[in-house]
C-alpha cells in the first residue's frame, strides 16, 4: 500500500499558496488606501512603500508554510496510508497556517493604522487649549 | 472502517458556508457603524472593511479545519451524530462570540467618540 505522503503535498502546497496570493493582494490593494493617507497623498512613494511590504509579506509566509509542510510522526506499524490521515493532516496543517496568516494580516492591519493615526497627529494642528475670552 | 470522513464531508462545508454568511453580514452592516466612526470617508471604511472581511475568512477556515483535525474516531452511528453536533455546537457557538465581539467594539468606539464629540463642543465658547 503506498503511502500517502505525496498526495498530501500535492494538495497543501497550491492551496497553502494560493491561499497566500489571495490575501496579500486583497491585504495590499486595500492597505494602498493607508499609505495613501500616511504619505500625504504622494502616490510614487506610497506605491513603492506598499510593494515592499507586500514583498516581504510573500517571502515570511511562504517560507512560514514551507518550513510546516513536512509531515511526520508516522513510523513502521502505523503507516501514514489512509484517506482519513491525509484529511485530518491537512485540515491541522491549512487550518493552523490560516490563523497564522490571520495574525500576520492584523498585524499588517495594525501597523497601518498606528502609521496613519501618527502622521495625522503630525498633520493637524495641535488643539489649542480653551483661554479665557478677553474682558471688554 | 470509520465513519469520519463522512463526517468531514458533512461539516466542512456546512460549517465554511456559516462563517462565510456571518462574515459577508457583518461587512454589508457593519458599514455604516465604520462610517459613522471614521467621519464618512468612504475609501478609508470600504479599504479597512475589505481587510477585516478577509481576516475573517481566514481566522474562520482556520478554526474550522484544526477542529476537523482533531476529531475523535467515530465508529458508530450514535457516536458520529454526536461528535458532528458537539463539534457543530462549539464552532456555533465561536462564530457567536466573535460576532458580539464586534459588535462591542463597534458599539463602544462609537460611544468613545461620541462623548468625544460633545466634549469638544462643551470646550468651544
Amino acid at each position: 500500500m503506498a503511502n500517502k505522503f505525496v498526495l498530501t503535498y500535492l494538495v497543501y502546497l497550491p492551496v497553502v499558496l494560493l491561499l497566500t496570493l489571495y490575501v496579500a493582494r486583497s491585504l495590499f490593494k486595500n492597505g494602498r488606501v493607508f499609505m495613501l493617507d500616511i504619505f500625504r497623498g504622494k502616490t510614487e512613494i506610497a506605491d513603492s512603500t506598499n510593494r515592499l511590504f507586500e514583498v516581504g509579506f510573500y517571502l515570511i509566509n511562504i517560507g512560514f508554510a514551507l518550513r510546516i509542510m513536512e509531515v511526520n510522526g508516522y513510523w513502521a506499524e502505523n503507516l501514514y496510508d489512509t484517506n482519513q490521515e491525509v484529511v485530518e493532516t491537512l485540515a491541522g496543517k491549512i487550518g493552523g497556517f490560516a490563523i497564522y496568516l490571520g495574525i500576520m494580516l492584523f498585524l499588517n492591519l495594525f501597523l497601518f493604522m498606528r502609521g496613519r493615526r501618527k502622521s495625522n497627529a503630525n498633520r493637524m494642528p495641535r488643539p489649542v487649549e480653551p483661554t479665557a475670552p478677553a474682558l471688554a | 472502517m470509520n465513519l469520519n470522513l463522512l463526517a468531514y464531508l458533512l461539516f466542512f462545508p456546512a460549517m465554511m458556508a456559516l462563517a462565510v454568511g456571518v462574515a459577508q453580514t457583518c461587512h454589508r452592516h457593519g458599514r455604516p457603524w465604520m462610517l459613522g466612526l471614521f467621519d464618512n470617508n468612504d475609501v478609508l471604511v470600504d479599504a479597512l472593511n475589505n481587510i477585516l472581511l478577509v481576516g475573517c475568512y481566514l481566522v474562520n477556515l482556520g478554526y474550522i479545519a484544526l477542529v476537523m483535525a482533531a476529531w475523535e474516531n467515530v465508529i458508530t452511528i450514535e457516536q458520529f451524530v454526536g461528535a458532528l453536533c458537539q463539534h457543530i455546537a462549539t464552532i456555533v457557538l465561536v462564530l457567536a462570540g466573535l460576532h458580539y465581539q464586534n459588535i462591542a467594539v463597534l458599539l463602544l468606539w462609537s460611544h468613545f467618540k461620541h462623548r468625544a464629540r460633545i466634549d469638544h463642543h462643551q470646550h468651544q465658547p
